[in-house]
């Protein structure tokens, strides 16, 4: 396995706050054909549509549906890249895939797949998938301490002792100390776990490969997925950091819920589906749980008759905790600075997915 | 304006203000990465200083003792947060002799043949500061005053500043992470609008909105003690870019967690204020620093900002502050600490919908004011006995 390198160095994934720009002496050797499957007036796709691409590369065309795109006058260019931003992808995708044999490379904009994942995809061993991982780990790090504070200094007593003009003093829980159990141990679970670390917490990881992280100077112990129930009982703040994926969905069941450690808090920041949200709703209605920090759910947007709403013990934003200014202008231009000049000298690529698992 | 930017090497720097031997001893080393050892570093710090390891508790024995403690304890009658003195095994040589409120509570050590030189002082003993000199007097044989909490504040008084011939050290470094916590908190707060989740949340709405990251942004620090150290710490974590203010610019000079240093002085407040997106206040009340965050300051704030307050309600004027809330200049503030504390129902803050407040407890763990008296029973008092310098020596005139 590859160790981790926190200082940038390594080759495979990209990550904001650590890796180093991309610069090569090598030369161009192919272009870059590119189709847009996405809306042709997202100005967070500027960097691709008005940007500077590498000599010789070009948009061929931009397009929401299959109708948007004239299939006989592109297959005369040959496309080769497709870059994905819209949010309903998969049906067109694989329309695309169909009718230009010469694609080889997909990019999404997003990190997650899940919305593009397919057995068609799955099945295509010609096309390299990457995506936008590292781009937005570190806003969702900042989620997710705020998340454990919010609990720990009990913020919501405080906005109701703030309504009743009421000076109560009341004791704090300290997050130093505490334990961070950390399910999904890729890029984000890291940024969190660096974190977390800053404030004296112990953090364990729990991840399908664990000796990749054996040796991560900034986890404590490392679990694998066999582990979950322990880590369970370990954590006084769980962080779902995971990609969803069949191996995923409903992980964090009713059994995992039950071996939570006392007052133990929930964060997800990585897709709705990993969590049984009807165990989980159980679990903050009953005292299981101390609360959960929800920045996705099953069904987004989440429908006004979920119990959710309406729990007390939830902090929950509308999946935007990495929805800043500038990220997904920023992930377009990974695309363009890092991604795209590999591709068009021949280079590995980062952030490349497994098609088969799903991230 | 002293301005001192880092990397740059340590100039000596004639000291131009008031000096005791006290504050002579300190300054060669000014933080604990330096000196993990603790030879010369005078400071505690509950994360990184080493218990008991030298703290001579261990190493007690008849031999190494120089002198006996005999303690009297200034405190509320049912504080059990100090039990470790008053009901612990104190370290070889120590002796509580008794413990009261008043300084009648003593009366009957007045006359006898074993008399008290060390005065241990809590907060929670109504009326210290006039209790603390009645006890100083009565009892000349005193020759080290320790408060079990940080803010010395409520001790300070002329009658108190007779005595500043007298050692007197403090809870320094005990409470500071738990303050950096709600510091990155409050910052996020703001950060991701958690008001408008609430409100969200109330209403039902799923609505996707912007929010800011901390990465990249500025934190002032006012008063960088080792509250202030403790919020560097963690944000510099965070990717935020650091200015500190403090009286003495140069003892942080090679300090890795700032990127600029400014001495006091308005011009370099008022920079502060221009500059920084957070703006964290964790100043000890002294009589240089009361107000010191007026008007003026608040004028030059950057737009937006958000204000922070966890040091003492006294070094804020806390008029301008509301004013500059009401005016939109600041974008809000979190505020544990006030001029009147309760905070009384009229104050102005209460209603103001930018305005995150607690009630002084955002150090207030459990074990907090347990953990204070451990350190003065643990640390402190072994190191008395032995004959070695204490640890957090402040001085009972400026203040802090």
């Amino acid at each position: 396995g590859i160790l981790y390198a926190m200082d940038g160095s390594n080759k495979k994934y990209y990550n904001r706050e650590t890796s180093i720009p991309f610069s090569s002496d090598g030369d161009i050797i192919k272009e870059a054909k590119i189709l847009s499957l996405g809306k042709a007036d997202d100005i967070n796709n500027e960097p691709l549509y008005k940007g500077q691409l590498p000599e010789g590369s070009r948009l061929l065309a931009v397009g929401l549906v299959l109708e948007d795109f004239d299939i006989p006058a592109l297959k005369l260019q040959e496309p080769n890249v497709i870059f994905i931003s819209s949010s309903y992808p998969r049906e067109v995708f694989l329309q695309l895939l169909d009718a230009f044999p010469t694609i080889e490379w997909m990019h999404s904009r997003s990190t997650g797949i899940d919305h593009i994942q397919s057995k068609g995809l799955a099945a295509a061993e010609h096309v390299v998938v990457t995506n936008s991982k590292g781009c937005y780990s570190s806003t969702l790090a900042e989620y997710t301490l705020m998340a454990c504070a919010y609990f720990a200094k009990d913020l919501p007593r405080l906005m109701r002792q703030k309504q009743h003009k009421d000076w109560s003093k009341y004791e704090v829980l300290e997050l130093r100390g505490a334990t961070l159990g950390v399910v999904g141990y890729g890029d984000i679970g890291r940024a969190a776990s660096k974190l977390a670390k800053a404030y004296g917490m112990k953090v364990i990881a729990l991840r399908r490969n664990p000796t990749l992280s054996k040796g991560c100077p900034i986890c404590d112990k490392v679990y694998g997925v066999d582990q979950l129930n322990t880590l369970m009982s370990e954590s006084d703040y769980v962080l779902v950091a995971a990609p969803l994926t069949d191996a995923t969905r409903g992980l964090i069941d009713a059994d995992a819920i039950a071996h939570a450690k006392k007052d133990a808090v929930l964060i997800n920041v990585g897709r709705g589906p990993i969590i049984d949200e009807d165990a989980l709703i159980d679990a903050l209605s009953n005292g299981k749980l101390k609360g959960a920090g929800l920045d996705v759910t099953t069904l987004e947007p989440l429908p006004t008759e979920s119990p959710l709403w309406e729990l007390d013990n939830v902090l929950l934003s509308p999946h935007n905790m990495d929805v800043t200014a500038t990220f997904l202008r920023e992930s377009t231009e990974f695309f363009v600075n890092e991604n795209l000049e590999r591709f068009v000298r021949g280079e590995f690529l980062l952030n490349q997915v497994d098609k088969v698992a799903g991230y | 304006l002293k301005v001192v930017s880092r990397p740059s090497p340590i100039n000596p720097i004639v000291r131009s203000f008031h000096s005791s031997s006290l504050r002579a001893a300190t300054n060669t080393v000014t933080t604990p990465h330096a000196d993990p050892q603790l030879k010369n570093y005078k400071f505690w710090n509950r994360e990184e200083s080493t218990p008991g390891q030298f703290s001579y508790l261990l190493d007690i024995s008849p031999e190494s003792i120089r002198k006996e403690a005999r303690i009297i304890s200034l405190s509320a009658p049912d504080d059990d947060a100090n039990h470790a003195l008053h009901e612990g095994v104190l370290p070889m040589g120590c002796h509580l002799l008794g413990t009261g409120s008043t300084l009648q509570d003593f009366d009957e050590l007045r006359n006898s043949n074993q008399q008290p030189n060390v005065v241990f002082v809590s907060p929670s003993c109504p009326k210290a500061r006039v209790q603390l000199p009645l006890v100083l007097a009565a009892f000349p044989s005193i020759e080290w005053i320790h408060c079990r909490s940080a803010g010395i504040d409520f001790l300070v008084s002329d009658a108190l500043a007779a005595y500043k011939h007298l050692p007197c050290t403090n809870a320094k470094g005990q409470f500071s992470s738990s303050l950096a916590e709600y510091t990155m908190m409050a910052c996020s707060y703001f950060a991701k609008d958690l008001p408008r989740l609430m409100q969200q949340k109330k209403g039902k709405k799923w609505e996707k909105y912007e929010v800011e990251e901390l990465r990249g942004k500025t934190m002032g620090i006012v008063g960088y003690g080792d509250i202030g150290r403790a919020c560097a710490k963690i944000a510099s974590v965070y990717g935020m870019k650091i200015i500190a203010l403090r009286r003495n610019p140069s003892m942080s000079e090679v300090d890795p967690l700032c990127d600029v240093v400014y001495g006091t002085g308005k011009s370099s407040l008022n920079k502060l204020m221009s500059e920084s997106d957070f703006i964290v206040c964790s100043a000890p009340s002294t009589v240089e620093t009361r107000g010191m965050v007026n008007a003026d300051a608040f004028k030059v704030v950057k737009q937006n900002a958000v204000f922070i307050n966890l040091g003492r309600g006294p070094v804020v004027d806390e008029e301008s502050l509301v004013e500059a809330l009401r005016a939109g200049r600041l974008r809000g503030a979190a505020l544990d600490v006030f001029i009147e504390e309760p905070l009384p129902p009229e104050s102005e803050f209460w209603d103001l919908e930018n305005v995150l407040i607690s009630p002084h407890n955002m150090d207030q763990t459990g074990s907090f004011m347990h953990e204070a008296t451990e350190f003065f029973v643990n640390e402190n008092l072994p190191r008395f006995v032995c004959g070695e310098d204490l640890l957090n020596p402040v001085d009972v005139e400026i203040g802090y």
